[in-house]
């Protein structure tokens, strides 16, 4: 066979050039890990702290693991509660972030000087996590629901405002050129050509969002914030961790059914 | 069944339009919940009247002026924060590599696929906060080693879960090429799979990185660590600008780094200039929370 090299090598694509920006990355990363892991500068990760000290929590766990089931009916109200505050502040957020997402879109926004600002305030809301918000309402308005609520609204608003502007973003224009063409004002547009297409969409994020609502009672409760997180909180600090394992278990089962459903609704509407 | 109904339009015979029955029940459902909720709410209507006076006082003592002299304070506990994140996101990333390997249908055998993504959905369904203090502080004791570690754990869910749907989703091309050239299990894994889809789980890294700074910064209000901690304390005492300097400080940090992660992962995504991709997954937040 007389089949040079040369021609076997001539079908072959051109190899791209190496990417002088992954080792860099690379080293950046290493150099951020080292600094973040390290006892003096920072978290003090040691594997060895994690294996010599396994046994000390034992005796939590071992609670954890044997529920006090006698102590269900206390939490039922409570765990109304906190689906009654999810409702609401879905309800409310998403209804206020629908106007917001349209000034938050390109497709959408009359002009650029409300499309920058509705971004920037978009931005900061969403840049506080909810726990945070609950902290400084409760400290505002008193212990309650009500502090849990608007925590929730405004954490409802920042994400649901954030997902729904992308899908905007990405609709079909043929049928809002066709609503130009046809003499439509910008809320006739948005009316009859966008609005159509993202309700689908609108309708899953607001599901998904009163699902982290759900979740997220847990959490904003610890600050007082009403809610079936406010009777983890009241059992965590008596250390009585056979009533807080009842607890996580309702908010496991809650999250999950909440999850069966939705997922359910979805398919059936996108 | 009875056939439905047909109109006669224009000489034609047009189906009847599918019953609305479903959806005006459902719609009624959802109106009388709402309801329920409003109603039933244990809210004071005093204080929802009081509300916009309350708040408006608040935020005037939080930021007009906050205490600028506290912002030391503050970044140091915000970096802390952003370590705790970044470990706990490099921990969630080793281990969910793996098990999202194993919970791919195509990579792994079936019953195992499917146990590991059980255990994967029953991780994700425990708040990190509720890891730390069930699990971490009673191990590691209080500190930020303990809020590295719930954080760490309760990323594997979300990071495996994705990881699984990645590998799932691959083009089936190289992986035939490669075991029809003898490549070994392993070997098909390293440059069939991992190839298509280390570009999409990076970027999720990232993605969850930005997640757990949000984490990480409440997870001092259970003492494990980072600036939760000190906006607590600050409120305790009723200390508004300073608390308000520290929700500053807060803001500015997530942004700054929000923008850097999404520019990187947008990067990694569409790549170089050689190399274009249409599928750019700008927002797997639906997925990931």
């Amino acid at each position: 066979m007389t089949a040079t090299p040369l021609q076997a090598d001539a079908g072959r694509p051109i190899r791209p050039p190496r990417s002088r920006l992954l080792p860099l990355g690379l080293v950046v990363s290493a150099a951020i890990t080292w600094w973040a892991a390290s006892d003096d500068f920072g978290v003090g990760f040691s594997l060895g702290e994690i294996i010599d000290n396994l046994t000390r929590g034992h005796r939590v766990l071992r609670e954890v693991l044997s529920p006090n089931w006698a102590f269900f009916p206390q939490t039922v109200d409570p765990l109304l509660e906190t689906f009654k505050m999810a409702i609401i502040a879905s309800v409310i957020g998403c209804g206020v972030a629908l106007p917001l997402s349209f000034l938050a879109s390109k497709v959408t926004t009359p002009n650029s000087v409300t499309y920058l600002v509705d971004r920037g305030v978009l931005n900061v809301i969403r840049a506080l996590p909810d726990l945070l918000y609950a902290l400084v309402l409760v400290t505002a308005i008193g212990i309650g629901p009500l502090a849990g609520i608007i925590a929730l609204i405004l954490f409802n608003l920042a994400v649901t405002a954030k997902l729904l502007s992308e899908t905007i973003d990405g609709v079909d224009t043929g049928p809002s050129e066709a609503a130009w063409a046809g003499g439509a004002s910008r809320t006739q547009m948005i009316r009859s050509s966008v609005f159509p297409q993202i309700l689908p969409n609108y309708i899953a994020y607001v599901l998904y969002v009163f699902e982290l609502n759900v979740r997220a009672s847990a959490v904003i409760g610890l600050v007082g914030a009403g809610g079936i997180g406010f009777v983890l909180q009241v059992q965590m600090g008596f250390f009585a961790y056979e009533n807080v394992a009842v607890i996580v278990a309702e908010l496991f089962v809650a999250v999950f059914l909440i999850e069966l459903v939705s997922i359910r609704l979805r398919r059936r509407l996108v | 069944m009875a056939r439905s109904p047909s109109k006669v339009v224009d000489g034609q015979t047009r189906p009847a339009p599918p019953s609305r029955f479903q959806s005006k029940a459902l719609a009624l459902l959802v109106v009388a919940l709402i309801v329920w909720s409003v109603v039933t709410i244990d809210v004071d209507l005093e204080r929802l009247i009081d509300l916009p006076a309350r708040l408006g006082d608040s935020i005037r003592r939080m930021f007009l002026p906050p205490d600028w002299g506290y912002t030391g304070r503050a970044v140091e506990g915000m970096i802390e924060s952003i370590q705790i994140a970044w470990i706990g996101t490099l921990i969630g990333a080793a281990l969910s590599l793996p098990l999202g390997f194993l919970g791919a249908k195509n990579v792994s055998a079936g019953p195992v696929s499917s146990i590991i993504r059980q255990i994967l959905n029953g991780i994700r369904a425990i708040p990190e906060l509720v890891l730390a203090v069930v699990i971490f502080i009673p191990i590691l004791g209080l500190g930020p080693f303990a809020g590295t570690m719930a954080i760490g754990i309760h990323s594997i869910g979300t990071l495996g879960k994705l990881t699984a749907e990645v590998v799932e989703g691959v083009d089936p091309g190289p992986v035939e090429a490669a075991r029809a050239s003898g490549a070994s299990q392993v070997q098909t894994l390293r440059w069939g799979v991992l190839p298509q889809v280390l570009p999409d789980i990076v970027a999720f890294w990232l993605y969850r990185f930005e997640i757990n700074i949000r984490a990480a910064a409440i997870l001092g209000i259970v003492g494990a660590g980072g600036v939760g901690a000190i906006l607590q304390n600050t409120l305790t005492f009723r200390r508004w600008e300073l608390a308000g300097t520290t929700v500053i400080v807060i803001i500015i940090a997530t942004i700054a780094i929000d923008y850097v992660s999404a520019a990187v992962r947008r990067r990694i995504i569409e790549g170089g200039a050689h190399r274009q991709r249409a599928d750019v997954i700008e927002q797997p937040e639906l997925a990931v929370t």
